[in-house]
């Protein structure tokens, strides 16, 4: 059974066609490419299937089962975790506060009358944020504030926070965007490590097309709203259509 | 038809008066983004000015010339320069706590100025309020009403052929589209940013002169329900489309004249629903239009270059610094708790008692805005609402104060839920408008039936008692309240340490993220409004007891503000920054209770100007202050061993 199954997924804003009866499947621990062009829908696409927006047509299933009309955080409990384009971080946190306010939601220990009773803490907790920042090499700035960290860095606090939960599929949303190509290459190894150590699923979206090519085995073409091509991503990128989209017609 | 006409027709200069503001509301937030609640205190300062310059002789057009035409633009200039330029892509809590400051603070410092005294009867700008012109469908136009509406109109025309016919008029259009863009096409956008402010201060100013006559006696109240009138009429307009905000402020002031003559009079809902029309039509709008929601968080297609906020240092804090201040918290409240029980004299123990209630009550600000990052404004009224059901199960079920003190809060709670709905979808400065219209009508409606807050009589609450133990007395009194503040603070640090505080903390940081982390976001924001609301439910229900009688007064929607003031002044992030909000708050106002009746204003221009530091110092001046000490003693304990 396939991990995730969106199936003709439109949305709409006003007039502009975003995303037109795309449909795209990933199965379990398998690493799936998206790319295309800017404005061409994949954070869209991305925003449906974590549940940010609401699509107008299509059904989106997940383990086989439907999970359209759950909220954001429902979808990411049943395990896809996301990173954002834009950061979204969390002002005023360290990054081991990032991981340790995810771990503990992913354990629902966070009990409201277990806070009033003063037991709503786990000592488990503590060694797997530890585990993970090192995973990440992230303890040196484990403890610094948020704000004064780089944009690299910035992302794998957000790659760990969605790591840290367990997830069975990982949104991962422009995670070179911002970066320099040495913060890249890092991130790229740190992301091939996760990809060894515990073959999580994910769908990738990204420019960076080396960085695709490391990470994923097939992908997703993406453009004007409408599924363009799908396939090993070398045989994919040197389609004609393919090329059009991203470079424009050469004729 | 004429009946209908004779009520709607005296709303025409009531309309007329709101529209202008929300012309010039509109103008600014679409300009410079911030939304400038102080815009009622700058229609005060004219209608002031004016009203003593008339009375001190001055002929009608001079007074003019320097209400609305010099000082009302300097002001608005003043404020621009001053403070709302440095905090243009500041957080929506740092643009609306400085505004709230200003609001508070200007109409005091003016009274310090001016003097406190009531001043009846505010002159009219130009026509003669006492001649009536002519009638129309019965009613007489009196030269009040027919100047407001004649002023208003010129002035609309005026300002719609500049901004279609001149250069200046075409650049403030693109203003509202994009300041930077403007700035990249070659326009000195500070330049035209400067014009609107002077603009929008001069309709405000109009405003303010054309407003007062309308009443019997200037108050500074009158000009802050005028502003929620602008806010609402604003928000008919979507905050962009400056004719909607002038016909919906038209609409306004008709539908509310409509609405006093149609229902029946004599009834709590007649003599308040008319004045809260504003206030349901804006909670209408908030709830019921989506686009709406989202225009609250106006942004600058090129906001993406905005530096990120500054981090809140009370929450990076040194872990030398907690501690020390830790040992130092318990010292100095073991120290308060004996000095209360033995040397103090009654009537300052009887204050420090008020500041142990304010600080449970200020406790839900903390909980809510400092931990969570939601802002409400209408904590006042949850205090309200837990007083004033502790009251009525006292007075006529004769259920155990005490009990009642804590049916207060849980009635404070339900309550809070029920406004926390809302909340789920909305936030930021739409949340904070909505519960500003919660508070007002709590206050116009809500509080003034018998068996809620009974009106201006007020209700009476006794003193508790346990068994035999009676709480009768000051001192036993201030036992009780030590107690309670000591358990609502430790429910908000327990909060704090757990997950629910962590979850908090991610959901002020990113509400995207952190639902995307699987936060429940509806039960956490739900649950926070509950506590928060129990917590002032129980606050306020300690601070009827003690004063044995309190009335709607006590708790009206402007003490909500003050509140929010004072809480971010001294420290928002911080359960002590409550506690010291809470002893600052009494503490001062008994100090200047000693100074003659005039320097009382000092309390809202001391607050008010405290929180406008909040843009530079968000952790709060008192935490500020601490850290400085901190951070020299340990320095100066350093110094040796460097040296060494």
């Amino acid at each position: 059974m396939a991990l995730l199954e969106a199936t003709g997924i439109s949305k709409r804003f006003g007039g502009i066609v975003a995303l037109d009866d795309v449909s795209v499947v990933i199965d379990p621990g398998e690493a799936v490419g998206l790319v295309g062009p800017n404005g061409a829908g994949k954070t869209t696409l991305f925003d449906c299937i974590n549940g940010v927006r609401h699509f107008d047509a299509g059904e989106i299933r997940f383990e086989g089962r439907r999970i359209d009309r759950l909220a954001v955080y429902e979808r990411a409990r049943l395990g896809i975790g996301r990173t954002f384009q834009r950061l979204e971080l969390f002002a005023g946190m360290s990054p081991r506060d990032h991981l340790m306010v995810a771990e503990r939601v992913h354990r629902a220990d966070g009990r409201f009358w277990k806070d009033l009773i003063g037991r709503g803490r786990a000592e488990s907790t503590v060694a797997r944020v530890e585990e993970l920042l090192v995973e990440l090499r992230l303890s040196d700035v484990a403890d610094d504030p948020i704000e004064s960290l780089s944009q690299g860095h910035g992302r794998l606090v957000e790659l760990g926070r969605a790591l840290v939960q367990d997830p069975r599929l990982l949104l991962l949303d422009e995670p070179s965007s911002g970066l320099d190509t040495r913060e890249t290459a890092s991130f790229a190894s740190v992301l091939l490590e996760v990809r060894a150590n515990r073959r999580t699923a994910m769908l990738l979206v990204e420019h960076d097309l080396d960085l695709v090519r490391r990470v994923v085995e097939r992908t997703y073409v993406l453009d004007f709203g409408k599924l363009i091509a799908s396939g090993i991503v070398d045989e994919v990128l040197a389609e004609p259509g393919v090329r059009r989209a991203y470079l424009g017609d050469l004729t | 038809m004429t009946e209908f006409l004779s009520y709607a027709i005296p709303g025409l200069p009531y309309g007329c008066v709101f529209a202008l503001m929300a012309v010039g509301l509109v103008l600014t937030y679409q300009t410079s983004g911030v939304f400038n609640l102080a815009y009622g205190a700058q229609a005060y300062t004219s209608a002031l000015i004016f009203y003593v310059c008339v009375n001190a002789g001055w002929p009608t057009w001079a007074a003019f010339l320097a209400a609305v035409v010099v000082v009302a633009p300097l002001l608005g200039l003043a404020m621009d320069r001053f403070l709302y330029r440095f905090i243009r892509s500041a957080p929506v809590l740092v643009k609306l706590v400085s505004a709230l400051g200003m609001l508070i603070a200007i109409p005091s410092m003016l009274q310090l100025v001016f003097g406190n005294q009531q001043r009846l009867a505010p002159p009219s700008l130009w026509l003669p309020p006492g001649s009536v012109y002519f009638h129309v469908a019965g009613d007489a136009i009196n030269g009040t009403e027919l100047s407001t509406v004649i002023v208003t109109l010129a002035v609309v025309l005026l300002l719609s052929l500049m901004s279609h016919f001149t250069q200046i008029g075409l650049r403030m259009r693109a203003m509202a589209e994009s300041p930077r863009m403007v700035q990249l096409a070659g326009v000195n956008s500070e330049r035209v940013g400067v014009a609107i402010w002077v603009l929008s201060s001069f309709l405000a100013g109009l405003a303010g002169v054309l407003l007062a006559p309308l009443f019997a006696d200037l108050q500074a109240l009158n000009f802050t329900d005028l502003l929620v009138a602008a806010i609402a009429a604003a928000a008919l307009g979507s905050l962009t489309s400056l004719p909607l905000a002038f016909w919906g402020g038209i609409g306004l002031g008709v539908v509310q004249e409509l609405l006093g003559g149609y229902l029946p009079s004599g009834t709590v809902l007649s003599s308040g629903l008319r004045p809260a029309l504003p206030f349901i039509v804006l909670l209408g709008l908030l709830l019921a239009l989506p686009g709406l929601r989202e225009r609250w968080f106006h942004t600058d297609p090129l906001a993406g270059c905005d530096p990120p906020p500054p981090p809140i240092a009370a929450t990076i804090g040194g872990y030398g610094l907690q501690g020390l201040m830790r040992v130092g918290g318990w010292v100095v409240l073991a120290v308060f708790f004996v000095s209360c029980l033995t040397w103090m004299p009654a009537n300052w123990t009887f204050t420090l008692t008020q500041g142990l209630a304010f600080s449970i009550v200020f406790l839900s600000i903390v909980l809510l805005t400092g931990m969570s990052g939601q802002i409400s404004l209408c904590q006042a009224s949850f205090a309200g609402i837990g007083a004033f059901t502790c009251a009525q199960l006292a007075t006529h079920f004769g259920i155990s104060v005490l009990l009642g003190i804590l049916a207060g809060g849980a009635v404070a709670a339900l309550v809070g839920v029920v406004v926390a709905l809302p909340a789920l979808r909305l936030g930021g400065l739409a949340l904070a408008l909505a519960t500003l219209a919660f508070g007002l009508l709590a206050d116009n409606i809500g509080f003034q039936y018998s068996w809620s807050g009974n009106g201006v009589s007020g209700v009476s609450i006794p003193r508790p008692q346990l068994g035999s133990l009676s709480f009768a007395s000051g001192k036993a009194f201030f036992v009780l309240a030590f107690v309670a503040l000591i358990a609502c603070a430790g429910v908000v640090f327990a909060i704090r340490r757990g997950t629910t505080g962590r979850e908090l903390a991610a959901m002020r940081g990113s509400e995207l993220a952190a639902a995307s982390i699987g936060v429940n976001l509806a039960k956490l924001k739900i649950s926070v409004f509950a506590v928060a609301a129990a917590l002032a439910g129980v606050g306020g229900a300690l601070y009827g007891s003690l004063q044995g009688t309190v009335s709607p007064n006590d708790f009206n929607s402007l003490l909500s503000l003050v509140f929010m003031v004072v809480v971010v002044t001294t420290g928002v992030y911080s359960v002590e920054g409550a506690i010291e909000a809470g002893m600052a708050y009494v503490i001062l106002y008994q100090v200047l209770d000693y100074l003659p009746s005039q320097w009382r204003n000092l309390f809202p221009i001391l607050f008010g100007l405290g929180a406008v530091t909040y843009a530079l110092h968000p952790e709060g001046i008192v935490e500020w202050q601490k850290r400085r000490v901190i951070e020299r003693v340990s320095a100066w304990r350093k110094l040796p061993q460097v040296v060494g």
